[in-house]
């Protein structure tokens, strides 16, 4: 038979481990998602390069935290430091040029990029995969039956930290504030005063910091660290989208929805089933309401 | 009582036409191409035959170009011709003599100065055949009827799902049943995943469609592993396609031993993917000529507006996805068929990567753009390794050797942020521009 459904199981354990890795690769989605979020929703562009990114953010923590074997916090800090410089290259060197083009137009530039990391990233590291990063505790507990690693619970608490960061950050910082007006009207906001320019700088910075972020954690989590873990940023776009892809809030929501969902089908259905039913997820909510649970609703003037 | 102004009518400015550059040159352009071509093929019983070709041909284009140059004013018939001017004409004519030499060219074994490699060339030229067909499509969806899609890759497999059960399981090889059959279920297949477009715009229906990418990768992974295991389709071999012996009369089929003419090596696929190509891109040029055709242009510029002149928004959209579907599922069985073996990751992210650099690098919403972008693609990695081997100042660089493929893939992206950066029409509006460049060069040169 074509479409042969997996055994459907009762046991309630095996159905709670389920729904932790669920909730585990959710938390990672939703590092991702935030990314995405971070960029579409103050400079309107679909960024297809962020599993990218989050690839160069996890071979630089290899490069810094294993290879040069620096202090965590302060290899942390130089990988962020890093990753905020090439965000910045990022925004100065290329999407500075595409404001104001289609929007096909920029995808399309995105996915360049993409592909120029790639290609950089294989001359530089080599075809070769490397064992997953190890720095944060390792051990897991039970609870139920189902083992709960640590590193899940970081995951959480990291996503989590940044989502209320950049929360506040938005609300009730100066900065914050012209990101926001500049989201919602650049001419009007450029009138007013403020540099559009240096606000879409910011805002690649952050992604790239998320990246950096997310590359870390997804370091400690993936199989191992090669050429494929770009394929997360795919993955989590179902996340972005099932929360809404102008609300950070949304990003985390969203994220856990799509990764128990995820898990589920992975655990009952097949691995095959994974990505069709995310996608599928993705698709009914695109046609039920296609800003996402949470996102902003823009009217369309005739 | 003031007497109303008129204004006075507005003089419509005749438009009339000089020769051509290109019509000017033509002729010494085949003039100079033919000791080419001879001198590559002495020694082959075909040199008076291919001589007499090159004389004809060299007498119809100058012939026709001369007949079909319209004098004084053009007619609104005129004005939408397909080969509009005298240059059209020219180079569509020079076009087609290009591509019948071409293959005659290939197949000698003429070797250019430096190592130029030559034998490989034919490989590639049939594989930018199939791209440019399938490029061709794709930028007829998004470029110009602006439905942003990323499922053509799934339409990919789709004609190989179709090549597998038509042409291979149901009927041995018989690819000639399982091209129209693609072309009709990637049609239908393709106005079911064009439904999301009549509600969903811009990045939502971008990631709609490449959900449906990942539909049908797992639909093509069920069928796969159902029917044939891990090894893959094999089309090649006992399946590959054949001439009907009915049709071995047909000139230039000369049956191999065991009576039967099987389609192998480059230069008869050559002859079997030209004109489908060369058909098919003509239909896509002349639907976007037709009432069809400027519908989709006038939905991609404004869906609203669009509605108010008349025209049925929904019907124009699913027309345009099925008919890029129906298009790419058909190159989906050629190049199923023509490389022989479509496996587990015959399609993945990448290959829709590759064909977004092909309509970039060509020129975004053109369709000549398709066909240089495709070219590009293919042919760069074999300049590139040429340079490699051969040119001396790339030669000593251990850097190039060292990493090829992945040298080319960061060419290609730089490539595309290049262009899409600094010249968003691509190949082919370079093309344009040397084009207006030259005939203004030459108008200054010769007043």
């Amino acid at each position: 038979m074509l479409l042969a459904f997996g055994n459907f199981t009762a046991d309630p354990s095996v159905n709670l481990q389920l729904l932790i890795g669920g909730l585990a690769l959710g938390a990672i989605y939703a590092v991702v998602a935030l990314g995405f979020v971070l960029v579409y929703k103050s400079t309107d562009v679909l960024n297809l390069a962020h599993g990218e990114f989050l690839m160069l953010g996890a071979y630089f923590a290899l490069t810094f935290l294993i290879s040069e074997n620096l202090n965590f916090f302060l290899g942390v800090f130089v990988l962020l430091l890093v990753m905020l410089a090439f965000g910045l290259l990022v925004h100065y060197g290329i999407m500075r040029r595409m404001v104001g083009q289609g929007f096909f137009a920029i995808v399309l530039i995105t996915l360049g990029i993409a592909t120029i990391i790639r290609a950089l990233l294989l001359i530089f590291y080599g075809p070769t995969e490397r064992a997953r990063l190890d720095l944060l505790p390792q051990g897991s507990f039970e609870i139920g039956g189902a083992t709960v690693r640590y590193v899940d619970i970081i995951i959480f608490g990291v996503v989590a930290a940044c989502v209320l960061l950049f929360f506040v950050f938005f609300k009730y910082t100066r900065l914050g504030l012209h990101m926001r007006a500049v989201a919602d009207d650049i001419e009007a906001a450029a009138a007013m005063g403020i540099d559009p320019d240096k606000v879409y700088a910011m805002t690649w910075a952050a992604a790239m910091v998320m990246a950096g972020v997310g590359g870390l954690l997804f370091g400690h989590v993936t199989g191992a660290i090669d050429r494929s873990i770009e394929a997360i940023g795919l993955r989590a776009f179902p996340a972005a989208v099932v929360g809404g892809l102008t609300s950070l809030g949304g990003s985390i929501v969203g994220g856990l929805v799509v990764g128990v969902i995820e898990q589920f089908a992975n655990g009952h259905l097949g691995t095959k089933w994974r990505e069709p039913v995310a996608f599928s997820v993705m698709f009914v909510v695109l046609l039920v309401r296609p800003t996402g649970l949470w996102g902003r609703k823009d009217l369309e003037r005739v | 009582m003031t007497a109303v102004e008129n204004p006075a009518p507005r003089q419509e400015e005749a438009q009339t036409y000089r020769p051509s550059t290109l019509q000017r040159f033509l002729p010494f352009i085949i003039a100079a191409a033919v000791p080419f071509i001879l001198g590559s093929t002495t020694g082959d019983l075909n040199f008076w035959w291919k001589a007499s070709i090159t004389v004809v041909v060299l007498a119809v284009v100058a012939r026709l170009a001369w007949k079909w140059t319209p004098r004084g004013e053009l007619t609104h018939r005129e004005d939408m011709r397909l080969w509009r001017t005298p240059s059209d004409r020219s180079w569509a004519a020079l076009t087609m003599f290009g591509l019948l030499v071409l293959p005659f060219i290939l197949a000698s074994d003429f070797t250019p100065p430096m190592g130029f490699p030559w034998a490989t060339w034919f490989a590639v030229v049939n594989l930018v055949l199939i791209f440019a067909m399938g490029a061709a499509a794709f930028n007829l969806l998004v470029g110009y009827s602006g439905q942003i899609s990323l499922a053509h890759v799934a339409f990919l497999a789709l004609g190989s799902i179709v090549g597998g059960i038509v042409g291979v399981q149901w009927s041995g090889g018989n690819m000639w049943y399982a091209l129209p059959a693609a072309a009709v279920a990637g049609a239908v297949v393709g106005a079911i995943s064009g439904l999301p477009a009549l509600r969903l715009k811009h990045l939502y229906l971008l990631l709609a469609t490449f959900g449906f990418h990942f539909v049908m990768m797992l639909v093509w992974r069920e069928y796969l592993q159902e029917y044939f295991g891990f090894v893959g389709i094999r089309f090649k071999g006992e399946n590959s396609p054949r001439i009907a012996s009915w049709l071995h009369w047909l000139p230039g089929i000369d049956p191999d031993q065991n009576g039967e003419f099987v389609i192998t090596g480059q230069f008869r696929w050559y002859w079997v993917l030209m004109p489908i190509t060369v058909l098919s891109i003509l239909f896509m040029v002349n639907v976007v000529r037709t009432r069809e055709g400027r519908a989709f242009a006038a939905v991609r510029d404004r869906d609203v507006s669009a509605s108010l002149l008349g025209i049925n928004v929904a019907r124009s959209k699913l027309f345009a996805f099925a008919l890029s579907s129906a298009i790419v599922s058909m190159s989906g069985v050629l190049a199923s068929f023509y490389i022989g073996s479509r496996g587990e990751d015959s399609f993945n992210v990448q290959t829709v990567l590759n064909y977004a650099i092909i309509i970039v690098v060509g020129g975004f919403s053109s369709i000549q753009g398709a066909i240089f972008g495709s070219a590009f693609f293919w042919f760069l990695p074999e300049w590139f390794k040429w340079a490699r081997e051969e040119l001396w100042f790339v030669r000593d660089i251990d850097f190039l050797s060292d990493y090829p493929s992945e040298i080319d893939l960061a060419i290609k992206g730089f490539l595309v942020v290049v262009i899409l950066m600094f010249k968003p029409d691509g190949l082919a509006g370079l093309w344009r521009d040397f084009k207006s460049w030259f005939s203004r060069a030459l108008a200054r040169s010769n007043p």
